[in-house]
């Protein structure tokens, strides 16, 4: 029962959202509002080439033309795009070369989220711990990426896309919005105008990782949005895990985060990203404030063979508004969508997948879990599809929905597209609530009613948090109990 | 956005179309590009239906007009669309009360004796307290026709209610049932049945809002699609707020037997309250190899096995009707459309 215990100390020690304080810190922004000239302004604080620039303004005119989409369940009044930042940034003199040049007022921001930014303090670390490169996103910008040299022995290219644009252009361009093209949707031609940083990995031929790669994204600056971008390039037979995470201050107004990330994977390259997302939900009681959290991920499974591997655990923002999607195109590629949905006080979300099976013999498995809680909307939204070529493709789906409390919602909305006579899909979902039953035997045997949810909840949710990589999995726990905190009784 | 307005006003802008989330997968505005005359009045002789035997009493409509009134609601009601006119429009509109207590067993039938006909069937239907309807709906459509078919069923506290749709398809076909269900120990029973062929389509679209505390729903539905046919399954389950104890499940399972049949479907669940159990299942996929291996092994030819082997499947969703009488029609109809009768 440590676990457990450990959780509810947990939740009593912290109470409410962990990582909501901001920072004072010197920042510059971009004038508020989007046109033509704040996308010049973006490219231009960037140093970008000629070509990128481009790219940016023809998707920001595409998005001129196109509209809000409304068909997900959730509810928020109008967005003003025009109220927004597009750009802050920390003040920096030049470009740090390394950590010691870094705003130590940032740093600490990193220590306080629990984020090791420096290497030998990793290193420093339990032996035999696993090691993770991380790149730090705040606001709008990278501030700094560790690991770098080790990483490039290995062949491994891991660092920001700003800098990813200046140093290895060749890629960018090949890859950039070749797998969620400028105008896919509203929110992802919006992040292709206006993305400011990101991550960019590339993992040559054969090369597995030699560490786990991780970014951080933190949110700081009132009024402002952010709009990062990722690109994972696993080249033939190559293997990375990447981690992601997000945290935000809390605020009273609402603050829209709009990411694309891409990966793509060529023969028998295998990539597993896992997310751990926790911005600002928005005040408990009020529904007031909260990230805005429009994110499109997708992965294209160019090469035959090739695996991805989605895990998601999202108990934070306001609106969550994401598929994580593979596209199954390489003859016998895979993909895999974990996720565990929690959704408190006023959150609303609506997330799920799209498996799109093209090649044959694909494979794809998806086991989501819902946990509604106060007066949440949880949906599961999925698409599975097989078109006629995609002979002997096969999915299995799992979507589970817990529901505590009388006045949350848990809905399950999968499509199912079966277009070839030697495919096989199965599709489950159920929805309870916690069982009575299950409750009365923990308490009878002595744990307090919070422990027995904490602790049931942990089994409903086991199969997600166990393809989390370790550090994460045990993070991930405490997270949904503290998500969850105040929903009982 | 009905076809029931588009032929009253001859508004094609007023047709479905893909965009519409409801009908995604059954495009009517894309299909029709303008509207067949209004079927005229037919005066001649009636075949007989389907269920001819079994009923006591029979509502006819022909063309769109009611020829033959039943105003019987409980025993066995036979309640007939027949098509006559080629391509030809017609729209009709029945409402069918069982009163408190009744007992009804209602065999529709919609009858497409014309070729490229568009037809619209709305069907009002209230179950009163404590009464029992069963509805077993048979829909033989000629190959190039396009029919919707909704039912709105309002039930009573302690109402009963189940229904079992049976169709070939049509070139476009859509077959709605909407159910307010209102807990306090109602029951609903939702089945079908569809196997499709050549280019046919067939859409059995379900939505069953639980309203009230202790209701139950179970939904099965079960589907063989090939040659070029498409079929669609949409199952909605809403429980609203307050509507604690539902017990709600849906299934369909369908199979493809060619590279160019389509399955597609939406097993929906929207839950607003919390003291609930709902599942639902979906499957899609093509004969077991083996199986059809180990028939083939024993002398059986590969049609008649297969013929076998989806009868056999789809006698889930036949077993379950409880009329005899129509019980046997419905195997009858099963065996004639996998051409295994002989």
């Amino acid at each position: 029962m440590a676990a457990v215990k450990e959780t509810v100390e947990t939740v009593a020690a912290l109470e409410k959202y962990e990582h909501g304080f901001s920072t004072d810190i010197d920042q510059e922004f971009a004038p508020k509002g989007l046109s033509e000239d704040i996308v010049r302004f973006i490219s231009a604080k960037k140093d970008e080439p000629e070509w990128m620039l481009e790219w940016r303004l023809e998707a920001y005119r595409r998005w001129l033309a196109m509209d809000e989409p409304d068909w997900a369940k959730v509810s928020y009044p109008p967005i003003d795009y025009q109220d927004t930042y597009y750009y802050a940034a920390p003040k920096t003199k030049e470009g740090p070369k390394s950590l010691d040049e870094v705003d130590p007022e940032l740093l600490a921001v990193y220590e306080k989220l629990g984020i090791p930014l420096k290497e030998q303090a990793v290193l420093a670390g339990v032996e035999g711990a696993p090691r993770y490169a991380v790149d730090a996103v705040f606001d709008s910008v990278s501030v700094v990426t560790t690991f770098k040299k080790e990483l490039a022995q290995a062949g491994v290219i891991f660092c920001s896309m700003s800098e990813a644009i200046r140093e290895h252009p060749e890629l960018v361009r090949q890859y950039l919005g070749s797998v969620v093209p400028t105008s896919d949707n509203y929110f992802a031609c919006l992040n292709s105008a206006v993305f400011s940083d990101g991550s960019f990995v590339y993992v040559p031929p054969g090369v597995r990782c030699p560490m786990e790669l991780s970014t951080y994204f933190r949110i700081n600056a009132k009024d402002s949005g952010q709009f990062e971008r990722t690109l994972i390039i696993a080249d033939k037979g190559a293997y990375v895990s990447y981690l992601e995470g997000c945290t935000a201050p809390m605020r009273d107004e609402n603050q829209l985060h709009a990411a694309v990330v891409e990966l793509v994977l060529l023969n028998d390259a295998e990539i597993k990203y896992s997310t751990v997302q926790n911005w600002y939900p928005g005040d408990p009681e009020t529904g007031k404030g909260g990230i805005y959290n429009f994110v499109t991920k997708r992965a294209d499974c160019r090469g035959d063979r090739s695996k991805v591997s989605w895990t998601q655990v999202e108990t934070g923002s306001a609106i969550t508004w994401k598929y994580p999607s593979c596209v199954l195109r390489g003859e016998g590629s895979s993909g895999e969508f974990y996720s565990i949905a929690v959704t408190n006080g006023h959150q609303q979300a609506d997330t799920g997948t799209k498996m799109i099976h093209l090649g044959a013999n694909t494979r794809s498995r998806i086991v989501a879990k819902g946990i509604s809680a106060g007066k949440s909307t949880s949906t599961y939204r999925g698409l599975v599809s097989a078109h006629p070529k995609a002979k002997g493709a096969r999915n299995f789906t799992q979507c589970d929905s817990l529901l505590i409390g009388k006045d949350c919602a848990a809905h399950t909305v999968p499509y199912i597209e079966a277009r070839n006579g030697q495919s096989v899909f199965e599709h489950e979902a159920t929805t309870t609530r916690l069982s009575d039953d299950q409750l009365f035997y923990c308490q009878q045997r002595g744990l307090s009613e919070e422990e027995s949810v904490a602790l049931l909840v942990n089994g409903f949710v086991k199969d997600v948090l166990q393809q989390l990589p370790m550090e994460f999995a045990v993070e991930a726990q405490k997270l949904v109990a503290i998500s969850l905190e105040g929903s009982v009784g | 956005m009905t076809l029931s307005t588009a032929l009253k006003t001859g508004d094609l802008s007023a047709l479905p179309s893909r965009r519409d989330e409801d009908w995604r997968w059954t495009d009517l505005r894309g299909l029709l590009k303008v509207l067949p005359p209004a079927a005229p009045a037919h005066d001649g002789a009636v075949p007989a239906g389907p269920f001819a035997s079994l009923a006591d009493a029979e509502t006819v409509f022909v063309n769109g007009r009611r020829v033959t009134a039943s105003d019987a609601a409980s025993g066995v009601v036979a309640l007939r669309f027949v098509a006559l006119a080629d391509k030809a429009a017609q729209g009709a509109s029945h409402t069918l009360v069982v009163k408190p207590g009744e007992s009804l067993v209602l065999l529709e039938s919609h009858e497409g004796c014309a070729a490229g006909y568009v037809s619209d069937v709305t069907l009002d239907i209230a179950v009163g307290e404590g009464a029992s309807l069963e509805r077993i709906v048979l829909v033989e459509d000629e190959a190039e026709a396009v029919n919707v078919v909704t039912a709105d069923v309002a039930l009573a506290p302690g109402a009963r209610f189940v229904q079992t749709i049976l169709t070939s398809g049509a070139r476009r076909q859509r077959i709605e049932t909407r159910v307010r269900h209102p807990g306090a120990h109602a029951e609903v029973r939702l089945d079908g049945a569809y196997l499709l062929d050549a280019q046919r389509h067939a859409d059995l679209t379900s939505v069953v809002t639980h309203g009230g505390f202790d209701g139950v729903t179970s939904q099965l539905t079960k589907g063989m699609v090939t040659d070029q046919a498409r079929g669609v399954f949409q199952g909605r389950i809403v429980v609203e707020k307050g509507a604690d104890q539902t017990d709600a499940r849906m299934g369909h399972h369908a199979l493809i037997l060619s590279d160019k049949a389509e399955i597609d479907a939406k097993p929906e669940l929207l839950i607003f309250a919390d003291d609930v159990s709902c599942a639902h299942g979906n499957t899609i996929g093509a004969l077991d190899d083996e199986v059809l291996f180990y028939a083939k092994q024993r002398g059986i030819p590969e049609a008649e096995a297969k013929a076998m082997l989806t009868a056999a499947f789809v006698g889930e969703v036949i077993d379950r009707i409880q009329h005899e009488g129509a019980r046997d029609a419905a195997a009858a109809w099963v065996a004639r459309k996998l051409g295994s009768d002989a």
